[in-house]
């Protein structure tokens, strides 16, 4: 199985801003400072006339497109995961309070700014997002899912959005796989009958390779891609917590109030299930790459297998 | 669109009494929904009286078209019951809407609701409001629109961080569609506004990032036209330090940190006047 590749997280997504912003002469993107870390540059060389650098403004920038909104743009802001939390509030009480078409594409989330230390990973991201009215939060897991998610939600869903992306690190986890992205619904990435491992983002690489490892073991697992996790699949989440009877999380965020918080949610209202969760409790640190933050928290397939271990023995 | 703004000629005393008895319903009937509510933020509205007054019945102009109308944002959103008034002289809402405020059952929040006829923006979070402003206001020219932009802010409000952030980012823009206010009459929620932070050097700093700075009387409702007038012919962000009375007209909180007062004084005020 691959680990890594050619094309990375924010180049992919810096390439698609330019041709959505082909196809909608209404999107506009806006940016704090991070044009260039985030890849915006390549939208700014095509329209500056559409492109935005607020400054280092954060909370400006989410008011600033919701004015934008409001007026019938179809702002895009981009900025580091971490940064955009600084505006939280003002996601909330403009953005989400005003249901705005305003849609927020965050790279550098979890650990992917790895040498930056624990001030600019984000591991609280998706609960702050999942917890507003209106806002779905959507989490791909490698290139090849950002090029089936973004044109959908940026051109066809209306009211606010959270996109969650890293910044290099893009192991191939969906490369080959033919599905489409649809809102609220997860994609089944292998079957199994024993256990269900669930996730999003780029640790879905190990939930695979633990299911490998697991396999060996005989022990049949399943992997399910949860990349949209708000609105989430109910449905799948509870067919295979009843065929399985185990499910393991696995999310590059905080266990509190995250993508296991909230499948333990849905597990709670429809199957009681036995559940670990693989994930953050700590604030992070640096390093010199993402992996070896993973493997330094343990947020990686061994931990995956070994809870798995617990829930079958 | 109807013709709007002023064409220059000064207020005549018909329009000026018409302007004046329209702020005095809505002065009474702000003090009116205490005997309602009792939370409400009298001092704030009874200072924004006349500034919402004359931008309604003088200078907004209305439309479905975004861009091709005026919007009026009330950054200061506490002082929704001040809003609602004079939305209810405007015929956007019913006065009788008015004595359900805060209510279950009412349609009139606390704070702006967008889903209140008249409310351009959703607001009681203080500081917000500019930045929202600078983003309707660069969109409007984007498409080539007519539409205005007004921001009503507190003098309190500008300890918040976001104002600087937008400050600034408006005279980059270079917004001409983009007027400000800031209401200065002396008092935050806590303290005189001297006593929590200074508020002194505003003027000053507005003026050096580039904004066109002007002053008025804003209970004075020639004072706010001169001013408002002059502003709209400047080619660049103007803000107007507005002086204003916390709780103008109403004398048992009148120019004091007192957001509040009971029904037993309101009923007292509303028959001696």
């Amino acid at each position: 199985m691959m680990q890594g590749s050619s094309y990375s997280i924010r180049d992919t997504f810096g390439k698609l801003l330019v041709e959505l912003g082909e196809k909608n002469k209404d999107i506009v993107v806006i940016t704090a400072d991070v044009g260039d870390s985030t890849r915006a540059m390549y939208f700014r060389e095509k329209f500056p006339d559409r492109y935005f650098n607020v400054g280092i403004s954060e909370q400006d920038m989410i008011n600033f497109a919701a004015g934008l909104s409001a007026v019938g743009f179809k702002p895009l802001i981009v900025n580091f995961a971490m940064f955009v939390m600084r505006a939280w509030e003002q996601v909330r009480n403009s953005v989400a309070r005003m249901n705005l078409d305003v849609k927020i594409l965050v790279t550098h989330s979890g650990y992917s700014d790895s040498g930056d230390g624990s001030s600019h990973q984000s591991l609280e991201d998706i609960a702050l997002m999942r917890v507003l009215p209106n806002m779905k939060v959507i989490v791909p897991a490698d290139p090849e899912d950002i090029k089936r998610s973004l044109p959908v939600v940026v051109q066809e869903l209306r009211g606010p959005l959270y996109y969650r992306m890293g910044r290099e690190y893009s192991p191939s986890i969906t490369t080959g796989m033919d599905y489409d992205f649809k809102l609220g619904k997860a994609y089944v990435l292998k079957d199994g009958d024993d256990i269900a491992i669930m996730g999003a983002g780029v640790v879905l690489w190990d939930a695979l390779k633990a299911a490998e490892e697991l396999e060996k073991m005989g022990i049949s697992t399943a992997v399910i891609n949860l990349f949209s996790i708000k609105p989430i699949d109910e449905d799948t989440i509870e067919y295979y917590a009843r065929k399985t009877g185990r499910v393991v999380t696995i999310e590059e965020h905080s266990i509190y109030g995250g993508i296991g918080s909230a499948v333990a949610e849905v597990l709670a209202k429809r199957y009681p299930t036995k559940m670990r969760f693989v994930g953050a409790t700590t604030f992070g640190r640096s390093a010199r790459s993402q992996r070896d933050l993973l493997d330094y928290y343990g947020i990686n397939y061994k931990s995956v297998v070994s809870a798995a271990l617990e829930l079958v023995k | 669109m109807e013709k709007g703004g002023s064409d220059g000629t000064p207020i005549s005393l018909e329009e000026l009494n018409k302007l004046k008895s329209i702020a005095e319903r809505a002065r009474k009937n702000v003090i009116r929904m205490l005997f309602y509510d009792q939370t409400i933020h009298v001092g704030s509205s009874l200072s924004s009286i006349e500034i919402l007054t004359t931008l309604f019945f003088k200078y907004l102009r209305e439309g479905k078209d975004p861009i091709n109308r005026d919007w009026l944002i009330l950054s200061k959103g506490h002082a929704a019951p001040a809003l609602y008034a004079v939305l209810a002289e405007k015929g956007y809402i019913s006065e009788d809407e008015l004595w359900k405020i805060q209510d279950i059952s009412g349609l009139l929040q606390g704070h702006p609701e967008i889903f209140i006829p008249g409310v351009d923006m959703a607001t009681g979070s203080l500081g917000q409001g500019l930045s929202f402003g600078i983003g309707v206001a660069q969109g409007i020219k984007m498409k080539g629109g007519t539409g205005r932009v007004f921001v009503i802010m507190g003098d309190g409000e500008q300890d918040e961080g976001e104002i600087w952030e937008a400050m600034t980012h408006a005279v980059t823009r270079k917004l001409d569609n983009l007027v400000a206010f800031i209401e200065l009459n002396g008092y935050q929620l806590d303290d005189s506004t001297s006593n929590v932070k200074p508020k002194e050097f505003l003027p000053d700093v507005w003026k050096s990032v580039g904004w066109k700075t002007l002053n008025c009387d804003g209970h004075d409702f020639v004072s706010l036209i001169n001013t408002i007038d002059e502003a709209l012919k400047v080619k660049a962000p103007v803000v107007i330090f507005a002086k204003t009375l916390r709780g103008k007209g109403f004398p048992v909180i009148e120019n004091s940190k007192r957001q509040r007062s009971s029904p037993d004084d309101a009923r007292k005020f509303l028959l001696n006047s």
